[in-house]
């Protein structure tokens, strides 16, 4: 690549502030979703409360079974008498009041640990795909009004607090073109299917964009300012999640950048050759293929200086024509019946009626010759 | 180029996104029909030819806004591909004009203008279905009555 790509950073009005910013290399690194999804299938679950049913359901009877012999199952059966309980069917996952099969346990295993650099390169991986707008699209985000992906906001409009009132975030996201996925999320709340209502998880909706900004030099007031807004996240760029940067597990989530995050990623993630100043051991994985079109590929000089010609004809193979009567059509009769020409032309289907008798074998010049020996 | 890094590239985005994105619809029926809700797809079926959202240069086309009829062409834009804002072409063929003009606008203006040649014949379907829709239907002829519901209407209109 002859020079680095820069991102434009825009201020607040939506329009380019003038400034802008290279790449940073992490927007660079292999997008993995294999790698991307099983991260996030651990850690999705590293957030679970054990449950399980109590340890005495079910079993708070003295049954017992009465054995073979009085013409019933042989299921433990409750004692006693003067109730309708007694001699009911007790203990088995199959009887009413009776103990669950396989009672759960608090025991469980309920969190997974995962491993550090698989977990840094799912992050990697989320961020780089964040930065395609086609699989931010795939993803369901409306960014048809965006200016630029990656988007960059110049963190001079967050300086001194400016953006502390939800107002003002609003009317942020409304200028660089991020109200169209606000709107989906304000469109897309609805009454949560099933017992989750009552645990509350009473709603459910899409997500929207994620704000990254730098603590330091962003303060912490805009997370006030952005929090009430549905869909709307707000994260430390020091401390970004997987869980949201591809929620679901789908990669390409709508992130807005303030400048001074933006800067700050190279710093934290490094590139491929320079280490993480933040993160201890820690290179960008490189990507295993640097061409990864592989139209492009297959048509490079260095390709097709190469590979042999292909086997065949130029001749395409028509599937799905009319098949042609042979009997009918004289053009498909010559393909399958080479002699037919000669056959019509000399016109032997029809010489037999005047063509008199068969030469006798022995009158022939033929038989002469055998004859002379 | 599709992107700033030459890592990513239509071929990729497809493998990421095939399984799932939000323009897909999948039913059970017919076997397990994969459709695609993607304003970019002429054919409105998931498939890499026509994904919208994957290809560097895809064409959509939609009915006009308005209810005067016609067309819209969309095509993308292949320059800057970082800036979805700006990444569409526009032009509408109105409802007035002749179909036959509006397909060779669309036609000039993709297939023979080296962009997506092999998108030509979908592209005058979906604007030939679209401006067929838009045609005012005609009413049902009224139904004649046969045999003793007709012998009634007639001694009917007789009295």
């Amino acid at each position: 690549m002859a020079s680095r790509p820069t991102v434009t950073i825009l201020s607040a009005d939506g329009s380019a502030s003038g400034a802008t910013h290279p790449l940073p290399k992490v927007f660079l690194s292999p997008i993995r979703p294999d790698i991307v999804q099983t991260v996030h299938t651990g850690m999705a679950k590293n957030k679970r409360q054990p449950y399980a049913v109590s340890e005495k359901a079910g079993h708070q009877t003295s049954a017992e079974s009465w054995g073979t012999g009085r013409a019933v199952a042989r299921i433990p059966r409750v004692s006693g008498g003067g109730t309708h309980r007694a001699g009911q069917a007790a203990f088995g996952n199959m009887c009413r009041s009776g103990r669950m099969f396989a009672p759960t346990k608090v025991w469980r295993k309920w969190h997974q640990k995962i491993n550090l650099g698989q977990k840094r390169y799912a992050t990697v991986s989320a961020l780089a795909a964040s930065s395609v707008p086609a699989l931010l699209l795939a993803r369901g985000h409306q960014i048809s009004t965006v200016p630029e992906v990656p988007l960059v906001i110049n963190s001079s409009v967050f300086e001194g607090a400016a953006i502390a009132k939800t107002s003002g975030a609003l009317a942020l996201l409304k200028s660089v073109g991020a109200s169209a996925d606000v709107d989906k999320v304000k469109k897309s709340r609805k009454l949560r299917a099933g017992k989750g209502k009552l645990r509350g998880r009473r709603h459910r909706q899409r997500r929207g964009p994620l704000v990254v900004y730098d603590p330091e030099v962003d303060g912490k007031e805009l997370a006030r300012a952005f929090r009430n807004i549905a869909g709307v996240e707000t994260s430390s760029v020091f401390a970004l999640n997987l869980l949201q940067l591809a929620p679901g597990g789908h990669l390409g989530r709508f992130i807005i950048w303030t400048s001074a995050a933006f800067k700050a990623l190279d710093l934290i993630y490094g590139s491929t050759t320079i280490p993480s100043e933040l993160k201890k051991d820690f290179l960008l994985p490189s990507p295993s293929v640097t061409q990864a079109d592989v139209g492009r590929l297959i048509n490079s000089s260095e390709l097709q200086a190469v590979i042999r010609a292909a086997i065949g004809q130029s001749r395409t193979k028509r599937a799905g024509v009319q098949k042609k009567n042979p009997l009918q059509n004289k053009q498909v009769l010559l393909r399958l019946n080479p002699y037919a020409a000669g056959y019509s032309k000399e016109k032997i289907g029809t010489k037999g009626l005047d063509a008199g008798k068969p030469e006798r074998a022995a009158k022939t010049p033929f038989a002469k010759v055998l004859k002379e020996d | 180029m599709t992107h700033h890094s030459s890592q990513v590239s239509a071929d990729l985005i497809w493998e990421i996104a095939r399984n799932q994105n939000s323009y897909l619809v999948k039913r059970a029926s017919s076997g397990g029909v994969r459709f695609s809700r993607d304003p970019l797809n002429l054919t409105n079926v998931h498939s890499r030819k026509y994904a919208g959202f994957v290809n560097d240069k895809a064409v959509g086309i939609s009915p006009a806004e308005g209810d005067k009829g016609g067309v819209t062409l969309i095509t993308k834009k292949t320059k800057h591909p970082q800036r979805p804002g700006s990444s569409v072409n526009k032009v509408t063929f109105g409802g007035s004009k002749t179909t036959r003009k509006t397909y060779k606008g669309i036609v000039s203006s993709t297939a023979k203008s080296g962009y997506r040649s092999d998108l030509r014949a979908e592209a005058v379907a979906r604007a030939s279905a679209i401006r067929l829709s838009q045609t005012p239907k005609k009413d049902a002829p009224e139904k004649k009555l046969r045999g003793s519901k007709a012998k009634k209407a007639a001694a009917e209109k007789d009295e």
